[in-house]
């Protein structure tokens, strides 16, 4: 799939969505300190779906997902999220709508797990306010959907990095967004950590939000997520549905290596080989 | 880890504040009693008790309870400041004099001294604040985008400059007198702190200080930095100039008055957090307490410990601050 088929695909299919079409972004560009960064990205997100944001280190993932999240203000372009302008939408009520976990998020405060994760409802709340039985019960249910409900005394700077990411995950979840962006949430975890964050953002899809993560495993991108947004250098290569985009020659002029999908004979789902090209 | 509970160690600090006033001011070469302390306030506040001989009442209300009102509002006022720095810089080794602060006003109030202005002397120490983190601010955008760092490094580099020039100054034109007096500036004292230096810091904690104790939500959300900050849904760069520029605002009033009191803004925020944990709804005012607290005393100390000869505050909090610091920069050490 080309460049040019992807935006048009998404303008053409704008004007025909109602209120429940996911996230669309159309013609985004992001420049740092004078660099282009993101150029003339049109993208767009099932919603509901759990889809992957791949492509090689300094492709511009992270950028696009602040920019797609308003955390970073794109230079040009529009977002919408439904019937939502997100770009243009007030801060607060952004933040009650889309949550954004960032890559390796860390703190030199002594933070308990349980404040951190009651951060996430700071756009809920007033200043001064005393936090409301529902927030509570929000935090708590938050703990317990990624099974951190016994660490909520413990020091968030003690945890291991699978805990802290799942804990960065409650904080997000209490957000109550309705999109959830995630930087490389399973950088640095051991595998098991890694196959338990992406058990958890797909059983999300059951609750309806929509989720975009940026990852570096193409095996988990391809084995979990509904679509995949293939970024090269601050442009969309490939965007659609797993299976049809995530082939050996996109791998191969995107990567630059030469790559095997294999079948995984217990689970099925797609394995990828690489090997020098 | 238990922890104090907020309230509890709120209300220890507001009775200790109230009772540390009116000890501090019956010590001192004149011996007063705590009933006079009150009687005083009390006739002078036109509630019917009977009043002073008018030299005691002299001791308590001109001198004495105007200069210990001026060390709370002080050390309130200055810990607050460190408090927020340190949430908005991301920097627990922040404090108000990080952003060249204190070597500004320095060079404002040596300045009006030494051309015989003593009376613009808060004046001028709040302009040179203020100036000095405007200069600051400036030199860090200069740097490309304002980040926590980079105003860290402008603050140095700010603070050097001003430093410089007021040892210039004073090199060149400080003779026998107005030396202690510079000197005792530099060092930072409260001896000359009389009624209008109370109204002075009193409104900067009332009118800047008590909206800033309001934010800590916001603070909190600083925890991870700008971008978790911003997809929280807050407004990162208003918030952090809105909370430095009032930080030195009051920095400013209360430099004006005291000279540069150092490590109060660093240390006591620590020792909050120690007690109650980090969250800033609560280490805010409970900072704000303890400064308060701690600056009566130290400067109780500043002025008993060699009676007759007093000695500026500055050097208490110092000798009390430096090894505190020491320590806070092995732990950190230890920790990253």
């Amino acid at each position: 799939m080309s460049d040019d088929s992807v935006g048009a695909d998404s303008v053409r299919s704008r004007s025909s969505l109602g209120d429940d079409s996911g996230l669309i972004a159309e013609r985004i560009r992001v420049t740092t300190d004078g660099t282009l960064l993101i150029d003339d990205v049109d993208c767009t997100v099932a919603r509901g779906s759990l889809s992957a944001l791949v492509g090689p280190n300094g492709a511009g993932k992270s950028t696009l997902l602040r920019a797609l999240t308003a955390v970073q203000t794109p230079a040009a372009g529009s977002v919408t999220f439904g019937s939502h302008d997100l770009l243009g939408m007030p801060r607060r009520q952004r933040a009650r709508l889309a949550a954004f976990v960032e890559q390796d998020a860390t703190t030199d405060t002594s933070l308990t797990v349980g404040m951190v994760v009651a951060l996430g409802r700071l756009p809920h709340q007033s200043l001064w306010e005393a936090d409301s039985p529902e927030s509570a019960a929000i935090i708590a249910a938050s703990l317990e959907t990624v099974d951190m409900t016994a660490f909520r005394e413990r020091e968030f700077q003690s945890l291991s990095g699978g805990e802290k990411q799942r804990v960065m995950l409650a904080r997000a979840l209490a957000q109550q967004p309705q999109l959830l962006a995630l930087d490389e949430p399973t950088n640095h975890l051991d595998i098991a950590a890694q196959l338990a964050v992406l058990e958890l953002l797909s059983s999300l899809r059951s609750t309806g939000v929509t989720v975009l993560a940026a990852l570096h495993d193409l095996s988990l991108a391809a084995s979990y997520c509904d679509h995949i947004i293939v970024l090269s250098h601050g442009r969309v290569v490939a965007a659609g549905a797993t299976e049809t985009v995530l082939t050996e020659q996109l791998i191969a002029d995107v990567y630059g290596v030469t790559a095997s999908i294999l079948r995984n004979p217990v689970t099925g789902k797609p394995v990828i080989g690489f090997s020098p090209a | 880890m238990a922890k104090v509970s907020p309230l509890a160690l709120g209300s220890a600090l507001a009775i200790a504040l109230l009772v540390s006033i009116t000890v501090a001011v019956t010590i001192g070469p004149a011996d007063i009693r705590f009933d006079e302390v009150w009687r005083s306030i009390g006739s002078h506040l036109g509630i019917g008790v009977s009043p002073l001989s008018e030299l005691r009442d002299g001791i308590v209300w001109q001198l004495r309870l105007p200069r210990v009102l001026t060390a709370a509002a002080v050390g309130a006022g200055l810990a607050l400041s460190g408090a927020v720095m340190q949430a908005i810089t991301r920097n627990p080794l922040a404090d108000p004099y990080l952003l060249g602060l204190s070597s500004g006003a320095a060079l404002g109030a040596v300045s009006v001294l030494l051309l015989g202005a003593a009376v613009l002397l808060p004046l001028a120490a709040f302009v040179g604040a203020l100036l000095a983190l405007t200069l600051t601010l400036l030199l860090a955008g200069s740097l490309g985008a304002i980040t926590p760092s980079r105003t860290v490094l402008a603050g140095i580099a700010v603070s050097a400059l001003a430093s410089a020039i007021t040892s210039f100054v004073i090199f060149w034109s400080v003779t026998g007198d107005s030396y202690r007096e510079v000197l005792s500036w530099l060092l930072g004292s409260l001896s000359g702190a009389r009624w209008p230096a109370v109204g002075i810091t009193m409104v900067a904690i009332i009118v800047i200080g008590i909206p800033v104790m309001l934010t800590g939500r916001l603070l909190d959300s600083f925890a991870f930095g700008d971008v978790q900050a911003a997809s929280l849904g807050v407004n990162v760069s208003a918030t952090r100039w809105g909370l430095l520029a009032a930080s030195a605002l009051v920095t400013g009033a209360m430099v004006s008055v005291s000279g540069s009191i150092g490590f109060v803004g660093l240390i006591l925020p620590h020792a909050v957090r120690l007690l109650v944990g980090p969250g800033h709804r609560a280490l805010l005012p409970l900072s704000a307490l303890l400064g308060a607290v701690f600056l009566v005393w130290a400067d109780t100390l500043a002025r008993t410990l060699f009676d007759p000869r007093e000695i500026p505050v500055g050097i208490v909090t110092a000798m009390i601050g430096a090894p505190i610091f020491a320590f806070l920069l092995t732990r950190r050490k230890s920790s990253t």
